[in-house]
């Protein structure tokens, strides 16, 4: 029998092609299946590997229909870079949580090169949301000695979010989910993720 | 049995393992492609990557007709290739059990068009199945094969991108043992088989009869069509990913989910309209079923409420419905942020090649792969990209066109090697046999880049990972007539050009092969990374190459080493000789043309 959430927590994801967006949905939807929610996952596959933006959605529940969030409906928006961040904000409710991770990646030159990228992405993040956490992800992976185990540091924060998911859950899920040689580094990073995460000002109790 | 999380392409997959698939074929293309992937990597149905969908679905018809039970895969425009085998298929029946999958794209994420194909089942007179998640992607395989071979129909499998990307929980049996079902003792049928116009004539007959006997079928079983009863206000008839919405913004409605969407199950509908006070029809795409419940002298509400365009989602059917958000949500940030297209990788070798052709004055007919982003700015060489293949006989056309309202203008036709094989080759055969006299560019990067790097005949790899004879481009050519044929490399820009403007200047039909390992098959530095030796001005001429390794923001050009390959084409066209790279000596001072 599923455990009761009602209302299913839905989970907005989104950063830059080659970010590990996909890793990280993909280990959220696993870990809610494993604790018995109904779960639904979508995705846009296509070029998202030449560097485009990448879009991936997770809900679980008690009982969840939809693959796709509904507008303004997310409860946490989760962003590998800050621009990508502000791209979908108005994905969250008005009470919704954003956890972004502060790096900034400049598009490659191409079409309007009078748009620049926004000075201030942060600024803009905190105005709009109410409750917003920022983490130095890339920061943390590379002093773990590999960068792109970023999504991993946002993963430990997000699992921060759920307590709905049980640690070891997490742990057995991130365990499984890759290949044997990442796990120690991806649990390291997960690990990492969840103590910056708990020490946030803003990582209280879940919406 | 265990739930595992599945997308719609795995769980087809999973579907043809234990409905009993002896073989299974496809031509990738998005969002279709992970379906034959996934039954490679199980490793138990026989499965072929084939030259295109035409090949693919005739190889599993005639594993049909020889007794086995085979799946076909492939997107919406790749059944108006295979419609020639699928129209006639449905003549002749099956022998073991018979099902295409058109993996549809509403909203066009990775495609030309997104053509409604439950349009073809009718009008093939085929069963056809649209599940609305995982678990009845599997069981709808399963289910399809039993109805194919029992109402001796081939079946269409009709799904979508968000149906086929989408994961969710599948009931499977992780004990299940692989079992091909077969029917042994192929008979010779000539009446069935051989589809002459006097048997032609009877099977269209037997194709009729089927079709009633199918609606019959539907009319009661529950796993396919059935009435959900709630609030009689308000019912809806839907399919597919539809339903998901539906029961998502209206959770007390009552509903009648259709799954065996042709023929449809006329009294259900009529039973079902009856017992609601109002009737909506909510559908992706086109009114195929709205139309259909209208001829019988119902009145529902459909495409005047609900999108013809597009994708449906929570939020449009709400719309539809009426329904307003109890939560505003925050408001969007502006337009002012700079978008994040795909582009071509750093160090892809088809940059060269458009940014060539960009400074000719040619006109380029395009075709379909990563190749076509070559259209979008800074590149924005190509003229047009219609479908697979279509570079080359468009070129050709175009010719005749332009020479007769006395444009001199040359015609490049652009092509990728797995295209080339897909339908490239009988274009250019029409081209040497009826004297056309066109360049043809062929970007050979080794692989099917944009679906994520299938093999195909020209990769000299197999599916199931074998090696295999891989297809000569230069003898196919010489062999179509093809005299001039060459190679050229597609890094060296000054090197390009002139062979471009060498074959344009012949009056005959030529050949280019250009031939670069695609950077994300290999990626292996091609060189150390550019480097800046002098300030750099900011002439910004190395930024009309499109490179992400390049970047500009500042005004000058910055070079990200992580990013950068090392081809060098920056290097040949600073006209500052600022760009070093390390072993490549040799700096053109001026920029090419």
């Amino acid at each position: 029998m599923n455990p009761a959430l009602e209302r299913p927590r839905n989970v907005f994801l989104t950063g830059v092609g080659g970010h590990g967006v996909l890793a990280v949905s993909r280990v959220i939807a696993e870990a809610a299946l494993a604790c018995g929610f109904d779960v639904r996952r979508s995705e846009v596959h296509g070029m998202s590997q030449r560097g485009g933006s990448v879009v991936s959605q997770v809900r679980y529940g008690t009982r969840v229909h939809s693959p796709l969030i509904a507008r303004g409906t997310a409860d946490i928006l989760v962003s590998l870079e800050l621009l990508e961040a502000l791209r979908h904000l108005h994905a969250l409710r008005s009470d919704g949580i954003l956890l972004a991770n502060e790096q900034r990646i400049t598009p490659a030159p191409i079409g309007d090169l009078t748009v620049a990228y926004p000075d201030d992405p942060r600024g803009i993040c905190e105005e709009r949301v109410s409750r917003t956490i920022f983490l130095p992800a890339l920061d943390i992976a590379r002093e773990l000695g590999e960068e792109k185990a970023a999504n991993m540091v946002m993963l430990g924060a997000y699992s921060v979010l759920a307590p709905e998911i049980p640690e070891a859950i997490w742990l057995e899920t991130i365990a499984t989910a890759f290949r044997p040689r990442f796990r120690e580094l991806n649990v390291a990073a997960f690990g990492r993720g969840r103590e910056v995460a708990f020490r946030s000002a803003g990582a209280e109790a879940a919406p | 049995m265990v739930k595992r999380l599945l997308t719609g392409n795995e769980a087809i997959a999973e579907g043809a393992r234990v409905g009993g698939a002896l073989f299974a074929s496809a031509y990738p293309g998005t969002p279709s492609t992970e379906i034959l992937e996934t039954i490679a990597r199980q490793g138990d149905v026989q499965v072929q990557w084939a030259p295109n969908e035409k090949v693919a679905l005739e190889v599993a018809c005639g594993v049909s007709l020889g007794g086995g039970r085979a799946l076909c895969a492939m997107k919406h425009v790749g059944v108006n290739v295979a419609a020639d085998p699928f129209f006639s298929a449905s003549y002749s029946g099956v022998g073991g059990g018979l099902i295409l999958v058109s993996a549809d794209d509403p909203a066009m994420h990775s495609s030309q068009n997104e053509q409604d194909n439950r349009h073809l089942a009718r009008a093939a007179k085929v069963a056809l199945l649209e599940p609305s998640d995982s678990q009845e992607a599997m069981e709808f395989v399963a289910l399809g094969f039993d109805l194919s071979e029992r109402f001796d129909t081939p079946v269409m499998l009709r799904v979508t991108t968000r149906t086929c990307h989408s994961m969710s929980p599948v009931e499977v049996d992780p004990n299940a043992r692989y079992e091909p079902v077969l029917r042994p003792g192929y008979e010779k049928n000539f009446r069935k088989n051989v589809l002459l116009p006097a048997n032609a004539r009877m099977r269209h007959e037997a194709v009729e009869e089927r079709i009633a006997q199918l609606e019959e079928f539907g009319n009661s079983e529950r796993a396919l069509n059935r009435i959900e009863w709630g609030d009689r206000t308000i019912g809806v008839i839907t399919s597919g990913i539809a339903y998901q919405y539906v029961r998502e913004v209206l959770p007390e409605a009552s509903v009648l989910k259709l799954g065996l969407t042709h023929p449809l199950p006329r009294q259900l509908i009529r039973e079902f309209g009856a017992g609601v006070d109002e009737l909506y029809v909510v559908e992706e795409l086109d009114p195929f079923l709205e139309e259909q419940v209208r001829a019988l002298g119902l009145h529902p509400v459909g495409k005047e409420i609900f999108p013809i365009t597009g994708e449906l989602d929570p939020d449009r059917v709400a719309e539809g419905f009426g329904i307003e958000a109890l939560d505003t949500g925050i408001e969007p940030v502006g337009g002012s942020l700079p978008l994040r297209p795909p582009v071509l990788c750093a160090g892809c070798g088809h940059r060269g090649v458009f940014y060539t052709l960009s400074r000719m004055g040619v006109a380029v007919t395009g075709d379909i792969g990563c190749y076509t982003l070559g259209a979008l700015p800074p590149l924005e060489s190509m003229d047009a990209c219609l479908c697979m293949g279509a570079s080359v006989g468009m070129a050709q056309g175009m010719e005749i066109a332009l020479r007769a309202a006395g444009d001199t203008r040359p015609v490049v036709g652009v092509i990728g090697d797995s295209t080339f094989v897909h339908s490239g080759i009988t274009g250019l055969i029409n081209t040497v046999y009826n004297g056309g006299s066109g360049t043809l560019l062929l970007l050979d990067n080794g692989t099917t880049a944009m679906t994520g790097h299938q093999e195909h005949p020209g990769t000299g790899v197999t599916a199931e990972g074998e090696a295999t004879i891989a297809l000569d481009y230069v003898a196919v050519c010489h062999a179509i007539g093809v005299r001039r044929v060459r190679e050229a490399d597609p890094y060296d820009l000054e090197a390009l050009e002139s062979a471009i403007r060498e074959e344009l200047a012949a009056d005959e039909p030529s050949v280019i092969v250009c031939r670069a390992v695609c950077r994300l098959v290999d990626r292996t530095p091609i060189a150390d990374p550019a480097e800046l030796e002098i300030e750099c001005p900011g002439c910004g001429t190395c930024f009309e190459l499109g490179c992400p390794a390049l970047d500009g923001s500042s005004g000058q050009a910055m070079i990200d080493p992580a990013v950068c390959s090392g081809c060098a084409l920056c290097v040949q066209l600073c006209p500052f000789c600022g760009l070093r790279i390390h072993g490549h000596e040799a700096v053109t001072p001026e920029p090419v043309a």
